[in-house]
């Protein structure tokens, strides 16, 4: 077949791709295991002499890793479980409910995708500098640091998604009317309808959401480093490790950076290569749109 | 929202006796539309609010912002300055234009040809190749991984005992100090930014070279076209959806990064790899400078959405053209 004339050639192209994609993750574990002022010394080595497990200990050391992991567990869990649960309510309101207004909402959600987030961090950190009755707060939202000194504060500029309602709603239309009609004929309330029919068919596709939500909550940057600036109480471990580049000893600080580096991205790396179909399909069906 | 539907359905007045047999005849089918209504309206409730306090308000603010000079948190002290804060944007002297606009559009195009051309190149060649799901998921590690760690590891290889001047050195080059020099930071800024956001373009061009009906190339064969025809006549022609979706995607992402630049270059060196974003987050934040950060934005999101028509506009005209 003429699509498979040169496989030769499209080996070549996309292995030298590849290790070309998969050698910074290499030289990062190597270089996490490098020893003192073993790294950043001319000639390049790419290999250690020792795998020196010591980085790992000090960068353990060096953070409160703990604390770092919590916060980032809590708030991604936060964002996913509200990811989840918004996403697929508003999404079956918008694929099977008739109501005045849908056309308008559902045009409302696409247009939140075409956002840019950076529009949003200052008005978004007043807000929550602003919130009522939090963090002393009195009820017009003066006096105190507000929701900032919260963990919670992490979470809440993503505890809705507009691209997840999306994906939701254009899975459940899917979902045939006589299947729903039945259930309430038989007494079942919309809310039964939701809970007992629909959201066990769309098990898949939260799995997909709860994936692609997860990836882009636990490596968020930008927003939590804006709030554990105001309080390091609530830092993240992206956030953390960035910190770990003011380490003292120059010799051992990028073995150290990269150590912390390793371990903060294990968790999603595992999780990805376990679920990757998932996630694969979030990307294709995002681009089909 | 919901509060403002519930009335309707319960403290209804009691009609007269006459309009009886009427309401019993229509009056299910119309409870039932309002029943729907409302409840649709309780399953959106959380989401309304959601957008109400973190779309609405922070638009109207930022709108205000952008048109105020206010350095602090009481509310009290903003003071309306009229469009002072983009006329300074634009003022001589201002850096905003250039270097930083100039940036923001040469980081998104570089980044946008790079990635284009590789993922194009790659997502083809894949398609010809055993093992598909394998090759794509190696190529997808950079974008599950944090920009942290992206910018991290590349700008330890970027250094001059790191990887990438080892790699020239054995080549017998001399090292480059890339994100030390003004002239380099820039495009090695880029081609990470390229190198983190192949792999996604790569699985939305291969759903879109997954669509291309096999018989087209059995016809193609037949005529004795090369596959450089192939590629050019078949291939690229029908892949435009898929193109045209991953180009604006990545010169939206583009015109709007930042991360990997503060971990990377923090801007520097001078204001070589400074960009729109970044300005914004930097008067911001660093300076506390509310009302030019907010004109910035503005000005960046406009310039992004006057970009993303034109996109759109040209692959249209194309489009009849062919």
């Amino acid at each position: 077949m003429n699509r498979r004339r040169f496989p030769w050639l499209s080996y070549l192209l996309v292995v030298t791709g590849a290790v070309l994609t998969v050698v910074p993750f290499l030289d990062m574990v190597m270089t996490s295991f490098k020893g003192p002022g073993e790294s950043g010394t001319l000639p390049y080595r790419f290999l250690p002499e020792a795998f020196d497990l010591s980085n790992y200990r000090a960068a353990v050391d060096q953070l409160d890793l703990p604390m770092l992991f919590r916060n980032s567990v809590v708030a991604t869990t936060l964002i996913n479980a509200s990811v989840l649960l918004t996403s697929s309510l508003a999404g079956y309101a918008l694929a099977k409910l008739r109501f005045p207004g849908r056309d308008f909402i559902f045009r409302l959600v696409l247009s939140t995708m075409m956002f840019p987030p950076f529009l949003f961090f200052i008005p978004h950190f007043l807000i929550l500098v602003h919130w009522p009755l939090a963090g002393g707060n009195d009820l017009l939202g003066r006096g105190g640091a507000g929701l900032t000194v919260s963990i919670v504060a992490l979470a809440m500029p993503f505890l809705v998604n507009g691209f997840g309602i999306f994906l939701m709603r254009q899975f459940m239309v899917s979902i045939p009317d006589e299947v729903l009609e039945a259930a309430r004929i038989d007494g079942a309330g919309e809310f039964a309808v939701w809970w007992r029919i629909v959201v066990p068919q769309t098990k898949p596709v939260m799995v997909t959401l709860g994936l692609l939500t997860f990836v882009d909550a636990w490596n968020e940057y930008i927003w939590a480093l804006l709030v554990s600036t105001a309080n390091p109480d609530v830092m993240t471990l992206p956030v953390g490790i960035q910190l770990l580049q003011d380490y003292v000893d120059p010799t051992r600080t990028m073995p150290i950076v990269m150590a912390g580096l390793v371990l903060s991205i294990l968790p999603v790396l595992v999780l990805f290569l376990l679920l990757q179909r998932h996630y694969v399909r979030g990307i294709v069906l995002s681009g089909l749109k | 929202m919901v509060n403002a539907l519930t009335p309707e359905t319960t403290a209804r007045p009691p009609r007269p006796r006459s309009a009886e047999p009427a309401r019993t005849a229509v009056d299910p089918r119309a409870r039932a539309r309002r029943h729907q209504a409302v409840v649709a309206y309780l399953f959106l409730a959380p989401v309304l609010l959601f957008f109400a306090v973190f779309l609405i308000l922070p638009l109207g603010f930022a709108l205000l912002l952008s048109m105020s000079r206010w350095a602090g948190f009481d509310l009290a002290d903003i003071k309306p300055v009229g469009l002072d804060n983009f006329t300074s944007l634009f003022a001589d002297g201002s850096t905003f234009l250039t270097p930083i606009l100039t940036n923001t559009l040469l980081f998104a195009l570089g980044t946008v040809a790079l990635a284009l051309a590789g993922s194009v190149l790659v997502a083809t060649c894949i398609d010809n190749l055993r093992f598909q799901g394998l090759w794509r998921t190696l190529y997808l590690l950079p974008i599950v991984t944090t920009v942290v760690a992206v910018g991290n590891v590349w700008k330890y290889m970027y250094e001059p005992g790191g990887l990438v001047n080892g790699a020239l050195n054995a080549v017998g080059l001399d090292s480059v100090a890339f994100l030390q020099d003004p002239d380099t930071a820039l495009p090695a800024v880029v081609v990470v930014q390229a190198w983190a956001s192949v792999g996604s373009a790569i699985l939305i061009l291969t759903a879109g070279l997954k669509s291309i009906p096999e018989s087209y190339y059995e016809a193609a064969a037949l005529d004795g076209a090369g596959p450089v025809t192939v590629f050019l006549r078949i291939t690229l022609p029908l892949l435009r959806p898929a193109l045209l979706f991953v180009c604006v995607t990545q010169f939206i992402t583009g015109l709007q990064s930042f991360a990997l630049i503060i971990v990377m270059t923090k801007g520097g060196p001078g204001d070589a790899t400074n960009v729109a974003a970044l300005e914004m987050y930097r008067q911001a934040f660093s300076y506390g400078d509310w009302g030019t950060a907010s004109a910035a934005a503005f000005v960046l999101f406009v310039v992004i959405l006057i970009v993303t028509l034109a996109q759109l506009w040209i692959f249209r005209r194309r489009g009849e053209d062919a």
